[in-house]
């Protein structure tokens, strides 16, 4: 029929036994579009995924009809598909650091898939992989490891190998997991060039900035189920359902400012800090104030710094220079700390009551009191005889929160403390600390990789760029 | 680049080196302990392996512990024993008196010969057998690895080579250890060892393959379009044998300790038949010297899978990842 | 890590069956009643009988109550050496973590050396330099085991110390003693529940071994290894004999490894 029609999908459905994970869906996908499917974890995005690919996990079964540039099989047929990976399906995986393989060098990894996939002799193979190389900014890289690229030469190397095989249809499965603003927008870019020569993308995404930087056409999952479809654009410009409208407001960008709380006294003071790292500087000759009741935001990419200022702060890394001045009369916990993983922050073989009940009693704290605020944090009681790994991360960060309010902090610093929830458990998450936070008159310093979530948060900001 | 690779390199030699010094350090001083524990008694043992127990008298003992300097004060004693090791001066057999360098060295060369068989024969056996129950999982090869583990992990060398050795005899009639015909009784001592060996390896290999095809970098492999074999073999072997490398070179001294017995057991004559003679005959200069022709082996090899990691596996040269 | 139905019921049969060795070893002496050096030149290669379970040996000494004496021997030299080990190994395992630094580099570079003897070979010189006593093999074998605690311990506390939860308990004003108790030693439990049998297993087999290649315990001591030196000559006549040490030893060094789990700790 039609020779642009690159993808067909009809009545796509998943199931484990007879429980069905993913309801039947049908879409399809022509040269040069971008279709997205949004949704929370669970949603069923990466079953779908996996289903059109064949790749599956043992025990589910997928029903329904893929057709891929005219070749139309069975979704449970998965074997099918497998002679097309590479050939007309592209995958672009989440971690492109882990998929390479980094006892081998970047140019013999993209060399195999022109020689064995493509079917070019050895030499020209050589000599392809040189010029695809060259052309995506990476000449130099075809002799190095792996982790010797940076995550964004990384994410491009992968880039060429999964369509170096010839494929026109890239499945991207959360390609800007955990990546601040500068390499989002390195990926999008990336993804539309691949729309633009041709071929047809399919993102599979919880960020709906992402989604919106890439325009084309949504798909709005929830639960295994479609909860919207459409073009993008209009879908942003009016949501019918009102869970599209919870996803949209929980976009960071769509936050509304926080009222900024009246400051007070000093607590601490950081004069003339410098820090390196394996030779490179991150931070020098840095003065700071923090105040009570302030919100003091540290926003940049990964690996630059940020939360090396936050541990410099509250004395848990030496500065290589300059010095931190505590506050006279400050208790010495008043100074604390949320992580990035609320798991690896609890004892893994306790369960997190006793964990609690242990600060409590450190702290001469009443349990009653304790039990009140985790009411107030909107944790269920019954979780406390859990242990930390049997815990939703957007709960354990917010019993993290109750716990270091046990010490009655002076300073919270929270390191990403939401980089890796869901935007709607994000959201609350980051809502209910700043109620904390100001309730208890503690001074908040945050870093986060999100200029939106710094930009309504912060009073203040301190901003570490790309090096 | 080239820096920190010659830096990890020299991490690896300057550990080995602190190795063989402790080691001339820890054996020189047992042994010299060893002298010094039943002098006397020592002298007269001596002297009768010597001259024969009916032509020994006080004097010949007496004769024996002047030549061996029995009557210093201990320190000096001490001092001096381990300055002669360390210009490596193994001194004379007391029992044969031939020079104890001279004397390993064709003792060293049939143990090489036990250990290489050995590791040849444990890889050829194990390996395969372990990639083909990591592909297979549940299949004909994973079954026969995994009995072959159950079987032969709480069998140690010693155990099986007494089993074998019976099994043998039993069967027909004779004990292999009865001869010694260096190539004919090669394959009984080093398979005693190797099947060991190999049931380990098995196991770990298996594991390591499974990990490595389960790995992102296999899954991309194999999505980019390779096919199933090609990923296996250019993604999960490669990723797969660094584990493996690493538990040879942890179970390395299984190996070592294993010829001792084994060697002894079928009267091959290495280093470690040698060592357990030279205990019977208390020929401290031999047992010193076979001990230290062994721990020498040991790290030698232990160098050598060190060598062959860092060639493998590109990370290991990367600055900072040497104390991992 | 939830541990499956099977690796537990391996665990539960290798402490069962070691539970009966020991019962054998610790009340078969009394049981039998027969001194175990007690020659009989007359009763020479006795068959299993009625008064003698297990048949008797070329000298007419009761093969049972000697095998019941060689179990004691092994369980008892192998468990203190395993637990002599054990104790400064793991101290300075996590002194070493700890404290990080030149402390750490120079516990490390000890261990090293230590590694770079084979142990049979450390239990072998010491054992020649006190031919026949049990102190030399015990100080061989606590000498050769200390290290993997080290190596093992350290290898688990490091990132345990080095690790989020021991700096939010140290940030909420937790003492050191409260991080080694809610935080390094849980980790540690189920470590050495798998190492301790695997280097007790290591110490009978090293006895055994050392036993008979005739370097280790001298005949007349009733040890596994020099009663398989002594069979090994009958085995046509007697076959028997030589079984009895074997299948103990089998069986001693199977229940230590199935109680230690079957997770390599390398």
């Amino acid at each position: 029929m039609n020779a642009d029609l690159i993808l067909e999908a009809s009545g796509i459905s998943v199931h484990a036994g007879s429980q069905r994970l993913l309801r039947e869906l049908s879409f399809t996908l022509r040269a040069g579009e971008v279709l997205t499917i949004l949704g929370e974890s669970g949603a069923g995005k990466s079953l779908l995924a996996d289903a059109l690919m064949g790749n599956l996990p043992a025990g589910l079964v997928a029903g329904g009809e893929v057709c891929i540039q005219g070749q139309r099989s069975a979704a449970r047929d998965a074997r099918a598909r497998r002679p097309l990976w590479g050939r007309k399906i592209g995958l672009l995986p989440q971690e492109p650091s882990l998929a390479l393989n980094p006892v081998r060098r970047v140019g013999s990894q993209l060399e195999e898939v022109l020689q064995l996939v493509r079917g070019l002799p050895a030499h020209a193979a050589a000599e392809q992989s040189a010029a695809q190389l060259q052309a995506a900014g990476l000449s130099a890289s075809g002799a190095q490891y792996p982790w010797q690229l940076s995550g964004g030469m990384a994410q491009r190397a992968v880039a060429s190998m999964a369509l170096a095989g010839g494929a026109s249809l890239l499945i991207a499965d959360e390609p800007t997991k955990g990546l601040d603003a500068h390499w989002r927008d390195h990926v999008t870019g990336m993804l539309r060039t691949v729309a633009e020569t041709g071929g047809a993308v399919l993102l599979i995404t919880h960020d709906l900035r992402v989604a919106e930087a890439l325009g084309g056409r949504l798909l709005v999952l929830r639960a295994g189920e479609l909860i919207e479809a459409g073009e993008m654009a209009d879908i942003l410009r009016a949501p019918s359902h009102a869970y599209t409208r919870e996803l949209i407001a929980a976009d960071p960008a769509h936050w509304p400012v926080r009222q900024a709380p009246v400051s007070g006294p000093l607590i601490v003071q950081g004069r003339g800090l410098s820090k390196a790292f394996n030779g490179k500087s991150l931070f020098q000759a840095l003065d700071l104030d923090l105040h009570a009741g302030e919100r003091f935001v540290v926003q940049g990419p990964s690996g630059t710094g940020k939360s090396t200022l936050g541990n410099v702060l509250l004395g848990l890394l030496r500065p290589d220079a300059g010095s931190v001045i505590r506050a006279p009369g400050l208790a010495t916990t008043a100074l604390q700390k949320l992580y990035q993983d609320p798991v690896a922050s609890f004892p893994p073989r306790q369960t997190l009551g006793s964990s609690l009940r242990d600060a409590c009693q450190l702290h001469g704290e009443a349990w009653s009191a304790l039990q009140g605020r985790l009411e107030r944090l909107k944790i269920d009681a019954s979780l406390l005889t859990r242990r930390p790994s049997q815990v939703s991360g957007g709960e354990l960060q917010r019993i993290a929160l109750a716990r270091v309010l046990c010490a009655r902090p002076a300073l919270l610093f929270a390191d990403e403390p939401t980089s890796r929830l869901d935007p709607l458990t994000q959201r609350q998450a980051l809502e209910l600390l700043g109620d904390a936070m100001d309730e208890s008159g503690a001074a908040l310093m945050l870093v986060t990789h999100d200029e939106d979530i710094a930009r309504v948060f912060g009073q203040r900001q301190q901003v570490f760029a790309a090096h | 680049m080239s820096s920190t690779q010659t830096s990890a390199w020299r991490g690896l030699l300057l550990r080995r080196a602190i190795q063989v010094l402790a080691l001339l350090l820890i054996i020189g001083s047992v042994c010299f302990l060893m002298v010094r524990a039943l002098p006397g008694d020592m002298a007269m043992r001596i002297a009768a392996s010597r001259y024969g127990y009916d032509f020994v008298g006080s004097a010949a003992a007496s004769a024996v512990a002047q030549e061996l300097q029995l009557q210093r004060p201990l320190w000096q004693a001490w001092l001096e024993w381990l300055g002669q090791l360390l210009r490596l001066d193994l001194g004379q057999s007391l029992v044969s008196g031939e020079a104890v360098w001279h004397e390993m060295a064709h003792h060293l060369a049939a143990s090489l010969d036990l250990a290489v068989t050995t590791l040849i024969l444990a890889m050829l056996i194990g390996l395969p057998l372990g990639v083909a129950a990591a592909v297979r999982p549940g299949g004909v090869a994973d079954r026969i690895a995994l009995l072959f583990a159950v079987v032969l992990r709480a069998t140690p060398a010693f155990l099986l080579g007494i089993l074998l050795m019976l099994l043998l005899a039993v069967h027909w009639g004779m004990l292999p250890a009865a001869h010694d015909d260096q190539g004919g009784t090669l394959w009984l001592p080093a398979l005693t060892l190797a099947l060991g060996l190999a049931a380990g390896l098995a196991r770990i290999s298996r594991s390591a393959v499974r990990e490595a095809l389960a790995s992102p970098a296999c899954e991309f492999a194999r999505s980019k379009g390779l096919s199933d074999f090609q990923a296996l073999l250019r993604h999960a072997l490669p990723l797969a044998a660094l584990p493996v490398l690493a538990y040879l070179g942890v179970h390395l001294v299984l190996l070592v300790e294993g010829t001792v017995v084994v060697e002894s057991l079928f009267a091959w004559p290495g280093v470690g038949h040698a060592l357990v003679h030279a205990v019977f005959a208390r020929d401290v200069p031999v047992i010193q010297g076979a001990a230290l022709s062994m721990g020498l082996l040991f790290i030698l090899f232990n160098l050598l899978l060190d060598a062959l990691m860092l060639a493998i596996d590109p990370r290991q040269r990367k600055p900072g990842a040497s104390d991992a | 890590m939830p541990e499956t139905f099977s690796a537990r019921l391996a665990r539960h049969c290798g402490l069962g069956l070691l539970i009966l060795i020991a019962c054998f070893a610790l009340l078969g002496p009394a049981l039998i009643g027969i001194d175990p050096a007690t020659q009989s030149l007359g009763d020479s290669l006795l068959p299993p009988g009625a008064s003698h379970w297990l048949g008797t040996d070329v000298y007419g000494r009761s093969v049972l109550a000697r095998i019941a004496h060689a179990a004691q021997l092994s369980l008892g030299l192998a468990l203190l050496a395993a637990l002599s080990a054990a104790l400064p190994g793991v101290l300075t395992g996590v002194t070493a973590s700890w404290c990080g630094g030149r402390i750490e580099r120079g516990l490390v570079m000890l261990a090293d050396a230590c590694m770079a003897v084979p142990g049979l070979l450390l239990v072998l010189l010491f054992a020649a330099i006190a031919p026949g006593q049990y102190w030399a093999l015990y100080i061989g074998l606590a000498l050769s085991l200390w290290v993997e605690y080290f190596r093992v311990t350290r290898a688990a506390s490091r990132p345990i110390l080095h690790g989020d939860a021991v700096q939010a308990s140290r940030l909420l004003g937790f003492g050191k003693l409260y991080v080694l108790r809610r935080h390094v030693l849980p980790a540690l439990t189920p470590l050495l529940a798998t190492l301790l049998p695997l280097s007790a297993a290591q110490a009978v087999l090293a006895l055994a071994a050392l036993g008979f290649i005739g370097v280790g315990l001298q005949p007349p001591t009733p040890e596994l290894g020099v009663m398989m030196i002594e069979f090994f000559p009958f085995y046509s006549e007697a076959p028997w004999l030589i079984a009895a040490p074997v299948t103990l030893l089998i069986l001693l060094v199977l229940g230590m490894m199935l109680l230690a789990g079957d997770k390599e700790l390398t």
